[in-house]
């Protein structure tokens, strides 16, 4: 691979700069755009879509009343939420408290700079394409983690603090089926690279009445898929393993002290995180940006993936329970872990014998 | 897993009907029942200032000031305080004091709730209902028919 | 002795013993009778209480204290023991116990029923009786600091109060405290998603696991027995007990009131006014029944479930109905002592279609509810086995109800002592033996579709019950003035179990002394027994089961 060019060298040779320069100004600028792209999605997400989505599930309206179809709730709801006041608690541990919140947005947008999310015209929206990306992807993921447990330890509230530690246990207990699953991925495309794997994805696997089926993970290890889904629902923290918030039993849990700008970057946060998790999932199982089409709409494929994950949750969140935090770390380490274990060393023997 | 998508499957089905049991108000005003007891009216022409309103009266919402001759002078009823429970219309022996459908009604402040004679006479009927005639003929059914005393004070 | 004639079809033979035996048992204990409109009643020496308890609970099989009244006269104090039997609820006894006026001091129950724990507190608080031997008698509904009993007769309500605000200590932490392991106090309310009103839960954990809970009630309590006992009996009483349970179990609250008011002023009330007063009050019950649905799946599922939004959506279908017969969705003030206020809505028909339409539907929504709640294995490995409440411990803490039915104790007052037309009309009893958080919710489910078949009933009678004789209320005096120390205790199965009113009549039109017997207020006890061991979100759910409301509770 390594042959398509990336963003950041398509802005600077647009821009007809070379040397460092063009490598700062580029990355800067591909930064800044595939960052609101994303910020853009939590943007309608949180604010819009969610509210329209639950509504949907509960046989509710939901926000109709500013602009067409609410849409201008947006905004609204960005002024209302940064206007408020900064309510800081007696005894939090500042600065731990306050970084917290912005640890979380930004892990979860660092994840992005390796996620290939597809061509849109001329323009292949991929940061960087490091040999090693999953593996940075996940690194950048499981950041979230720290800044949960700096949020509940720093907040001096005991509803945080256990919120906190459930994000530890939760986080530990999911992130190794969940990495375990995703090598099985990394032992059919044989690289780590992200763009590599998106490419060993594009064969076909066979074709229905002339539909061709590709060779997208999701259909080739259909097992995998459904582990790594679940393994990814709980590493994002949402039903039915949304503990470390559990409103209802913690009231929100490590995010209990958090007002006005602070709440508003978790979350944001939360939803980057959904969305990061999205991008992993079409990486990794769904193809990346592979689509029916030309490939300069990749793009759009590659939203429509993470819409969909997106509404996944959602979706989940309507029907399903929530697990206890004892059975959900037994879940964890008793069933996943062993299941990710049976699918990795059954992977390398199946590639093994074909190969 | 079958538990599971069954959950699934169910709000998935409730997504997709497209049916809302929400509405649009104000612009969708509800229907209420006939007997449904709003914000009070009042009416000084019927009114023979009897006080049975507000004897009767559970937590002591309606106020009424005579003067020597035993002539009304003021008929005040708190609304915020006024628990609905209709008893005041079912006593007064000439439909003086109804409760309307109005179920709409807003104050700065719960003084702003005491409402005096001529605020009660001035509460609008909810959308157009009487409830003297709606009500008809189940008015008929009336409390206290039997013998004990009257006491018209 | 009762004025219901006790039903003789009873088929399980619970050997009544008449008053003359119970005294005979008694022995010496008794120092007197005084016998009440609904049961024979002993009055011993205060010193004897535990004594007596314990000779009728062991000996004459009155396991069930259903109720600790107590009272202020001129020249005594009283606590009245209302004992009843689990297999037979229409045997009942009243134990009397005078306590001297100045040093009002008498033996607690506590040791032969836990359920007077909180009833006694109660009874210290409001009435000022002190119980010797009582394990932790301190206030219950009002704050520690309060000065004076605010139902004792010489009570000055104009004195100043002064409520602190004391930080919560927590009890275990030094016998808890080693180098392995430590405790944490955490306050679950009055303020929490789950508390389902202002409760106040003083929890330790032991990590994740809670080893000790304690409720504190009294957040929102509003003495309606004091304001009860300000109205008269003829009207203004009637519109409070919508106001205890107020999650739109107004009827089944109402006719409480109206059962124990029309026995004491012998009241009989017209059979049409009966089907409709039934009617009305199933309805209610698929009301609160729904809405318990509703939050438990939110204490369960989290806070964007759907199941909360559908059931509450066909609380709404019926809530519509009651507005259409009522006037009103959750305050209804509908019953009247000696019938109803009002017939059913003209045009009838209509009335009678739309009950059917919403009676045809709620098969489907409840097949829907399984298929989203019971059927989903998640929503199993939270509910199943957590929350244990063993029949046994049930029955010790006076438990009535969906709890006790989820316990496996087949308990029900609509048939075991029956009133209204419940005996006319063929319908079950539901119980589960799980004894869990998933039997007390899958008892509620199954009661709904057995409200729904009463419902269906009482419409085919009402469609074809001739014009002429649709009497809706009996000849009641305008003033009502029962006779001088005249008292009874009757209880009605409400949406959370067992609702008694205790009254005593002093010859005035308005009672002397009213006492409301809360079913969530002794559910509510039990939540240790469920709770303890257990991990937070258990704690919750086990909570949710109870389906308390805190109206109720701290009345």
């Amino acid at each position: 691979m390594g042959t398509v060019q990336l963003f950041p060298e398509f802005v600077s040779e647009t821009l007809g700069l070379s040397g460092v320069l063009g490598d700062v100004v580029g990355s800067l600028v591909a930064a800044a755009v595939v960052g609101n792209i994303v910020l853009a999605f939590t943007g309608v997400a949180g604010p819009w879509a969610k509210r329209k989505i639950t509504a949907a599930f509960t046989d509710r309206i939901a926000v109709n009343r500013i602009g067409p179809f609410g849409l201008l709730i947006i905004p609204a709801a960005a002024v209302q939420l940064l206007a408020k006041e900064l309510i800081v608690p007696e005894g939090v541990d500042r600065p731990t408290w306050d970084l917290a919140p912005l640890v979380l947005p930004a892990s979860a947008l660092l994840g992005f700079s390796v996620i290939p999310m597809g061509r849109l015209g001329p323009v292949n929206l991929q940061i960087a394409d490091p040999e090693v990306g999953l593996a940075l992807v996940f690194a950048f993921a499981s950041i979230a983690s720290i800044s949960l447990v700096m949020a509940g330890y720093a907040s001096n509230n005991k509803y945080s603090m256990l919120g906190g530690l459930r994000a530890v246990a939760q986080n530990l207990a999911y992130e190794i089926p969940l990495i375990v699953t995703a090598m099985s991925v990394v032992i059919f495309a044989g690289t780590l690279q992200t763009s590599g794997i998106v490419a060993a994805q594009g064969d076909v696997l066979f074709s229905v009445v002339g539909f061709d089926v590709p060779t997208w993970y999701a259909f080739v290890n259909p097992f995998a898929f459904v582990l790594f889904l679940t393994a990814n629902m709980a590493e994002i923290g949402r039903n039915p393993f949304d503990i470390p918030e559990a409103p209802t039993e913690i009231v929100a849990g490590y995010q209990t002290e958090y007002s006005s700008a602070y709440f508003v970057l978790f979350y944001l946060g939360e939803f980057v995180h959904i969305f990061l998790g999205g991008a992993i999932l079409a990486v990794t199982f769904l193809g990346g940006a592979s689509g029916p089409g030309p490939e300069s709409i990749g793009f759009l494929w590659f939203v429509v993936k993470i819409w969909g994950f997106f509404l996944f949750t959602q979706w989940a969140r309507s029907a399903l329970p929530r697990v206890r935090i004892d059975q959900l770390i037994e879940i964890g380490w008793k069933g996943m872990l062993v299941l990710s274990f049976a699918n990795l060393v059954l992977t390398a023997v199946i590639v093994g014998v074909i190969a | 897993m079958i538990g599971l998508m069954k959950s699934m499957a169910t709000t998935m089905k409730h997504a997709l009907d497209g049916t809302t049991f929400t509405v649009e108000y104000p612009e969708d005003a509800p229907d209420v029942s006939p007997r449904f007891r709003g914000v009070h009216k009042f009416s000084q022409e019927r009114c023979i200032w009897c006080r049975q309103c507000e004897n009767v009266c559970p937590n002591d919402t309606i106020q009424i000031v005579q003067d020597d001759q035993r002539n009304g002078e003021q008929y005040n009823l708190h609304i915020g305080q006024c628990i609905y429970c209709r008893l005041c219309e079912e006593v007064c022996p000439v439909d003086a004091i109804l409760l309307t459908q109005n179920f709409e009604f807003t104050a700065d402040s719960k003084d702003e709730f005491v409402y005096n004679k001529e605020q009660l006479k001035n509460v609008p009927w909810y959308k157009g209902i009487d409830p003297l005639e709606s009500r008809n003929p189940d008015r008929g059914a009336w409390i206290g028919e039997g013998d004990g005393e009257v006491d018209y004070q | 002795m009762s004025l219901e004639v006790p039903d003789t079809t009873e088929t399980d033979a619970v050997p009544e013993r008449t008053p003359d035996e119970l005294e005979a048992l008694l022995g010496d204990l008794v120092i007197d009778r005084d016998d009440h409109l609904n049961a024979p009643g002993f009055v011993i020496r205060p010193d004897a209480v535990q004594e007596t308890l314990s000779t009728l609970k062991s000996e004459a099989g009155y396991d069930h204290l259903s109720l600790v009244t107590a009272q202020e006269y001129e020249n005594r104090y009283e606590s009245i023991y209302h004992l009843k039997k689990f297999d037979d609820p229409t045997q009942e006894v009243s134990v009397v116990v005078p306590a001297d006026k100045d040093e009002p001091v008498s033996e607690s129950g506590e040791a032969v029923f836990r359920t007077a724990d909180w009833h006694e507190r109660e009874a210290y608080d409001l009435i000022g009786i002190e119980y010797d031997d009582h394990p932790d008698l301190r206030r219950i509904l009002l704050p520690e600091t309060w000065q004076g009993h605010p139902l004792s007769l010489d009570y000055d309500r104009d004195r100043p109060q002064i409520a602190t605000l004391p930080e919560h200590a927590n009890p275990l932490e030094d016998h808890h405290h080693d180098s392995e392991s430590d405790t944490m106090f955490l306050n679950i309310g009055p303020h929490h998603p789950a508390t389902h009103g202002v409760l106040h839960l003083k929890t330790i954990l032991d990590g994740e696991q809670v080893i000790d809970v304690e409720p504190d009630i009294g957040y929102l309590h509003r003495c309606e027995e004091q304001m009860a006992q300000s109205g008269t009996y003829r009207h203004q009483i009637m519109p409070y007990p919508d106001r205890w349970d107020y999650i739109s179990a107004g009827l089944l609250n109402e006719w409480a009131y109206a059962r124990a008011a029309e026995d004491l002023a012998d009241i009989e009330v017209p059979e049409y006014a009966q089907v409709i007063r039934t009617m009305g009050a199933e309805m209610c019950r698929i009301a609160a029944h729904m809405l318990a649905l509703a939050t438990f799946a939110l204490d369960v599922n989290g806070d964007f479930t759907a199941t909360f939004m559908y059931a509450i959506n066909d609380r709404e279908r019926v809530q519509d109905l009651l507005e259409d017969l009522t006037g009103q969705r959750l305050m209804f003030n509908y019953f009247r002592l000696g019938g109803v206020v009002w017939d059913l809505p003209e045009p009838r028909g209509e009335f009678f279609s739309k009950t059917r339409d919403f009676l045809d539907q709620l098969p489907g929504s409840v097949e829907e509810y399984h298929d989203l709640v019971t059927a989903n294995e998640i929503f199993q490995m939270r509910t199943i086995d957590t929350g244990i409440l063993p029949p046994e411990v049930a029955k010790n803490y006076g438990a009535t109800g969906p709890v006790a039915r989820g316990s496996g104790i087949d308990y029900d007052l609509r048939r075991d002592d029956p009133y209204g037309y419940y005996d006319e009309l063929d319908w079950d009893v539901v119980t589960e033996d799980g004894c869990d958080n998933y039997s007390r919710l899958l008892v509620r489910m199954r009661e709904v579709e057995e409200s729904a078949k009463i419902i269906e009933q009482c419409v085919d009678l009402l469609e074809d019950w001739p014009e002429d004789e649709r009497n809706i209320q009996a000849n009641v005096p305008r003033t009502l003035r029962p006779d001088d120390d005249t008292e009874i205790y009757r209880a009605v199965e409400a949406a959370k179990g067992e609702l008694g009113i205790y009254m005593r009549a002093d010859g005035t039109d308005k009672p002397a002394r009213f006492k409301i017997r809360s079913p969530c207020f002794s559910n509510l006890q039990t939540l240790p027994e469920m709770a303890n061991g257990e991990y937070i979100p258990d704690v919750i759910a086990a909570l949710g089961s109870l389906d308390i409301v805190l109206g109720e509770v701290d009345r």
